[in-house]
């Protein structure tokens, strides 16, 4: 079979391209009307679906471009959410608290990574549970950190003289900080180092041989990841009012794993709609969950074994993402030409 | 000083219970190349089987063997999940038996609800110059004495046991010979169950088992495991000692609480002090 | 032809790249056949092909007596002695008693408790070699026996390998890149180059034949004129 002409190529490639970005188009106008029309419990929920996207972009990134696994991202969730509220809690200026938090989570996440990245596959998954407990129960102990009780009363982000106080503003304001993270993440995925990462997922050994500084760009990638779950941890600190320990369970890092699975390693569309079929299948089973006659158990026992359902089934059958997977894109195309 | 003894005892009993726990992670993945992040829940679920057991009046002996053959089939079966489908890779694996761990909380919360759970053990206790050791501490250091003694006999003189060993040393070379690899890696992960149930059943008595005891047995698992850089039940065995002793220490000297960040620390460290090693070792060879 | 492996139009495919392009081969009852071809051609392929390593893409593989395979680079069991080396052989055939490969190997009498890790090159080889004929084959792949041997051990061994063929009837499938050798040992020969199979023919032919000579065999001496 003759491949097409070079002038037909690109004619499909630009009709490709069109279709791609008004695809995108479609999905910012209906993400930034969502929280116009949301009733408030949904608006909640879309609000930490958006938090959690933006922690799971790192961690596509992490797994699926840097090939490392981390079981412990909840730690930098916490950080920045904790760092966002000492700074508001002490009197500073709240944007700052915004601010502070990536930069703190990243920091940590490179203090971390120097030692913890050095050792590979099954051994950097654990240190990076280990990592989250650590930090968790010393949070737990320091009153200097509110202990087990956390941080109360943590005053509205407010930017010069706008006071963020509705539930609609932090919808917002989380749609900017994800439109944010995937833009730096599509720049790094399309930058040289970025490239070089990619190589890093299929082979460390042949990427050294190559001269990539493999280390230093684990560790960037690391910080970077860290960053975005910090972001987000600082917003979601103004959102709630309040820090707890309790927030951030080691089950959190585990549904970033499982949404980053679902929708595919590596992509940024999967990074978006991991989180969003993840949760709405969670939504549903939680409808089910609180019926009438249900036991009070059903919503946790019912949310765990779900995770770990999508989990499994996702890696047995799915194990390029809904994203990635071929047979998801083919029916995709054939629904977007009927 | 006796109370020093006290805590010794009682450490060396908490660690082989992490010793048992360690060598079924060592042996899963010695064969398969698998982390089984689900190996503490067969402590768990062992523990819990046998509070039920008891509980239905079973008398003693038949509940802990129950317990412990209920232990190996679900790691028999955890091992049927996180080994399907072909292109299954050890790193998809352990997301897998991550997520097994997550849905065992599920199950035995649905199962035996959120209160932690004992059940009797040896009763009583004796006085050794002036020291007072309990005789469940006993009967757990000495049948862990046992288990590992039969496992070395079986690993080194049974052909079975050689084929298992055969796939940890050179999985290419026991799909020449004509291993089932894949028969192996469920016999594995099914012996794991074995180790983590009879852990499960001597540590039950001692410190009550709920469904969240899991991970924290999974982690004082693998710190026991990793000395031996989780290719060998032996120094599986010292790990768990050396951490059992530690935790004891800890908790009777100072906290209690600090536990687990115990294990978690030493395990870090022993980790990374490794690794710095291997990293020197290359350094100089090139 | 009676042949006791049968190997047609085999295709395997590592992701993209074709290891093996429409392959076909036979190796008769009794015979001993040769495959040579460079480093990289696709032979240990091929092999672990017959041993149902890899899976082919499409094409035919039919084995019609016991097989056995002493792989590449000797592959042993490391931390395990000579012993139960051998014994972990006996998986396919169930014959667990190694006394007959002490008796054809006698050096490794002396050594049957020491690790194989502990060995030299050729007791190692020796070893693979008798770990497959645990198997009790009908056919035997052999892959690289010669490699990183002194030539006076690979003539032990090939003697050992002769005696074998005669008096058990032992089917070989020789595969090695010392050309020369191979063609010694064995009467009918195919050559693989990148996946295909570029000539075949009696060992005699292919060995007169100039793109043989020249490329495998030192180039302007060919064997038999």
């Amino acid at each position: 079979m003759t491949p097409p002409p070079a002038r037909a190529q690109r004619g499909i490639r630009r009709r490709l391209l069109t279709r791609l970005h008004a695809a995108i188009a479609v999905v910012i106008v209906v993400t930034l009307a969502l929280p116009a029309v949301l009733p408030a419990s949904a608006l909640s929920t879309y609000i930490l679906l958006e938090l959690t996207a933006i922690v799971t972009v790192g961690v596509s990134l992490l797994m699926g471009c840097a090939g490392q696994v981390s079981l412990g991202q909840g730690a930098f969730y916490a950080c920045g959410a904790y760092t966002a509220a000492l700074v508001a809690l002490h009197g500073l200026p709240t944007p700052l608290g915004l601010v502070a938090a990536p930069v703190v989570a990243a920091l940590l996440a490179v203090t971390i990574g120097v030692p913890v990245l050095t050792l590979r596959g099954h051994h950097l998954a654990f240190a990076t549970l280990a990592m989250q407990l650590i930090c968790l129960s010393l949070v737990g102990r320091m009153s200097s950190m509110g202990g087990d009780i956390g941080l109360q009363g943590i005053p509205r982000l407010s930017v010069a003289s706008f006071e963020l106080g509705e539930d609609r503003d932090y919808a917002y304001l989380a749609w900017g900080a994800l439109a944010l993270v995937v833009v730096a993440t599509r720049n790094v995925i399309r930058s040289r180092p970025g490239r070089a990462l990619r190589a890093l997922a299929s082979s460390e050994v042949a990427a050294e041989s190559l001269g990539v500084p493999v280390g230093r760009y684990k560790l960037a990638v690391f910080a970077l990841a860290g960053g975005f779950a910090g972001l987000a941890g600082g917003v979601y600190a103004f959102y709630m009012g309040y820090v707890a320990p309790a927030s951030f369970p080691l089950l959190l890092s585990f549904e970033y794993i499982v949404m980053t699975v679902v929708g595919g390693l590596g992509t940024i569309s999967g990074a978006l709609v991991g989180p969003a079929v993840v949760t709405l299948v969670v939504q549903a089973l939680n409808r089910i969950a609180t019926l009438q006659g249900m036991p009070s158990y059903a919503p946790t026992v019912l949310s765990y074994a779900a995770y770990s359902a999508l989990l499994v089934a996702s890696i047995l059958f799915l194990p390029d993402g809904l994203v990635g997977n071929k047979r998801v894109r083919r029916l995709l195309l054939r629904l977007e030409n009927d | 000083m006796s109370a020093f003894f006290s805590y010794l005892v009682g450490g060396v009993a908490l660690g082989s219970g992490f010793a048992l726990i360690g060598s079924g992670l060592v042996m899963v993945h010695c064969v398969t190349r698998v982390v089984n992040l689900s190996q503490g829940m067969y402590a768990v679920v062992a523990g819990l089987s046998a509070a039920t057991f008891f509980g239905m009046g079973a008398p003693h002996g038949v509940a802990e063997l129950a317990a412990i053959g209920v232990a190996a089939g679900v790691g028999f079966l955890t091992g049927l999940v996180a080994m399907a489908g072909r292109a299954t890779t050890p790193q998809s694996s352990l997301i897998i038996t991550f997520g097994l761990a997550i849905f065992a909380y599920a199950a035995e919360s649905l199962l035996w609800g959120d209160q932690p759970r004992s059940f009797p053990g040896l009763p009583g206790a004796i006085e050794v110059a002036d020291v007072r050791i309990q005789k469940q501490s006993l009967l757990v250091i000495a049948s862990t004495a046992v288990i590992f003694a039969m496992l070395h006999l079986f690993l080194e003189r049974t052909y079975v046991g050689k084929k298992l060993r055969a796939c940890s040393s050179n999985p290419y070379a026991a799909r020449v010979v004509g291993i089932d690899v894949k028969r192996m890696g469920l016999l594995a992960f099914g012996l794991g169950g074995f180790l983590g149930g009879v852990a499960g059943v001597l540590l039950g008595p001692l410190r009550p088992i709920s469904f969240d005891s899991d991970l924290t047995l999974v982690i004082d698992g693998f710190a026991a495991a990793i000395l031996g850089g989780l290719a060998r039940p032996l120094m599986a065995l010292l790990g768990g000692l050396l951490l059992g002793v530690a935790e004891s220490m800890v908790a009777g000297y100072a906290k209690a609480s600090y536990q687990t960040e115990v294990a978690l620390v030493l395990m870090l460290a022993i980790m990374v002090g490794q690794r710095a090693r291997l990293a020197t070792i290359h350094a100089e060879a090139s | 032809m009676n042949a006791i492996l049968e190997v047609k139009d085999l295709v395997v495919r590592y992701d993209a790249a074709t290891a093996l392009d429409r392959v076909s081969l036979t190796v008769g009852r009794g015979e001993m056949v040769a495959l040579i071809g460079p480093n990289g051609a696709g032979k240990s392929t091929l092999v672990d092909a017959l041993s149902g390593i890899v899976r082919p893409a499409s094409g035919h593989i039919s084995v019609r007596g016991r097989f056995a395979h002493v792989p590449e680079g000797r592959q042993l069991f490391p931390d395990l002695t000579v012993d139960d080396n051998l014994l972990l052989g006996a998986c396919r055939s169930g014959d667990r008693d190694p006394s007959w490969i002490y008796a054809l190997l006698p050096d490794l009498a002396g050594i049957r408790r020491r690790r194989a890790d502990s060995l030299s090159g050729g007791q190692q080889q020796m070893v693979a070699v008798g770990r497959a004929l645990m198997a009790r084959p009908e056919v035997l792949a052999i892959d690289e026996l010669s490699l990183g041997l002194a030539p006076i051990v690979v003539a032990a061994l090939s003697d050992r390998l002769a005696s074998l063929h005669r008096t058990e009837g032992l089917a070989v499938l020789l595969i090695e890149q010392n050309a020369r050798l191979a063609l010694d040992l064995c009467s009918r020969a195919y050559v693989l180059e990148a996946g295909r199979i570029v000539s075949e023919g009696p060992s005699a032919q292919l060995a007169r034949s100039a793109a043989v000579a020249n490329a495998y065999l030192g180039g302007g001496v060919a064997l038999g004129t």
